[in-house]
């Protein structure tokens, strides 16, 4: 099992589809990651099962991988009892949240608006300008570069966790290029394509950052590195507070202007 | 009055722990925000129980940050904690702040001064309180709202 617990996850699924399956049932979504590369044993330890869990699961792939054998199965790590276990985000954290918070009532309203957009109208253009603004300026520039510099600067940078998690950032930028691009030339499909690809990406990746990247990073920050990203993330926010209520402000409106198609299209 | 059945013999490390302190004074009333050793650190603010109760104490919470201590129930001018204390986070500027308290109701009051001083200065901090039982085992541990 050893072996096992250190080969890349996409390798096992691979040889093993029915790992896949088993991890989803776990609710430990590897099976959609673009990346891969992380280990089993990295997956048990950021999806922090309880060890009840965590043996049933290493049993049930122990199966799987080695049908027949007797294998001998790693110790649960020791972890505090469940009633200590309780989440809550760190401050830092929960600021990250809230900014997620803010860029998935964009992404609600996102299919609305592409639903409506005429790439010959100049106010169109106008609108998806400024919808590429709010992602290029809020949710790049502000929360994914805080994210990047500062808590990512936290870890090791070779974790095959934070690779993934950029290489979703990158993806996300690729089809805002490419609709900045489609936009350049009045075309309504590559724009709508583009837009909806970015939502997709964005919509998994704060999925992946909300439920197991953020309470894994707070279960191995230490109450040092914490108040550090506190201090760091309020400075980056007062030097952003004007434009954060701009762009809050403009997904509001946005919000005003769709409410009616928002939940016909999406 | 309660008493806990133990076992002198049992768990007992080998060799001498070595204590984490790392300044003097500790009690709240007479420590001062602006002593070196608060300037910019990671502070525990334990209810006096808290280390007596907690085998390993020093280990888990103290290493590497200052610390007053205080009772909620029996000090008087409290007052003067609550000025302490945003002391601390205003003036001393540190970085976080852990409160440690049994799991008795009356020291949910060192939590509240932690955040009422906390209210009261322009400058916030990540506060995490630690509850901790009669026989020193964590209860709980969560983030209070900054």
């Amino acid at each position: 099992m050893e072996k096992y617990l250190r080969t890349p996850i996409k390798e096992i699924i691979g040889k093993h589809p029915q790992v896949g399956a088993l991890l989803e049932e776990y609710r430990i979504g590897c099976v959609p990651c673009s990346v891969g590369t992380c280990l089993l044993a990295d997956i048990v330890e950021i999806h922090n099962l309880s060890p009840e869990d965590e043996g049933a699961l290493m049993t049930r792939i122990a199966g799987i991988v080695s049908p027949g054998q007797v294998v001998a199965l790693p110790e649960p790590r020791n972890r505090r009892p469940e009633a200590t276990r309780k989440f809550s985000y760190s401050p830092p954290m929960k600021a990250l949240v809230e900014e997620h918070r803010q860029i998935k009532r964009f992404l609600d309203v996102l299919p609305a608006v592409i639903n409506r957009v005429d790439a010959r109208s100049e106010a169109d253009r106008d609108l998806v300008r400024d919808s590429l603004d709010f992602i290029r300026s809020y949710a790049d520039r502000f929360h994914h570069a805080k994210e990047e510099d500062i808590l990512f600067a936290c870890f090791d940078p070779g974790l095959d966790i934070l690779k993934a998690m950029r290489e979703d950032h990158e993806r996300g930028r690729a089809h805002v290029r490419a609709a900045g691009e489609a936009l350049a030339r009045c075309d309504g499909e590559g724009i709508a394509w583009n837009l909806h690809g970015y939502a997709e990406v964005l919509r998994e990746h704060i999925k992946k950052e909300d439920e197991i990247l953020y309470p894994w990073m707070d279960r191995n920050l230490s109450m040092r590195q914490v108040g550090e990203l506190f201090a760091r993330f309020r400075a980056v926010d007062e030097r952003f507070a004007e434009n954060r209520k701009k762009y809050e402000s403009f997904v509001g409106r946005l919000e005003d202007a769709y409410s009616e198609t928002i939940s016909e299209v999406r | 009055m309660m008493m806990f059945p133990k076992d002198d013999g049992a768990e007992v490390p080998g060799g001498k722990v070595p204590s984490q302190l790392r300044q003097w004074p500790i009690q709240l009333h007479l420590v001062s925000p602006e002593a070196p050793y608060f300037q910019g650190a990671d502070v525990v603010l334990a209810a006096d129980c808290v280390p007596f109760a907690m085998g390993d104490f020093h280990n888990a919470y103290l290493k590497g940050k200052a610390l007053a201590i205080a009772c909620p129930k029996l000090d008087g001018d409290q007052e003067i904690y609550l000025e302490k204390i945003r002391g601390l986070i205003e003036d001393a500027k540190i970085n976080s702040l852990t409160v440690t308290i049994m799991q008795v109701p009356c020291c949910r009051g060192l939590l509240g001064l932690a955040m009422q001083a906390m209210k009261a200065s322009s400058r916030k901090v990540p506060v995490k309180s630690v509850v901790v039982s009669l026989q020193g085992e964590v209860l709980q541990e969560e983030w209070a709202a900054v």
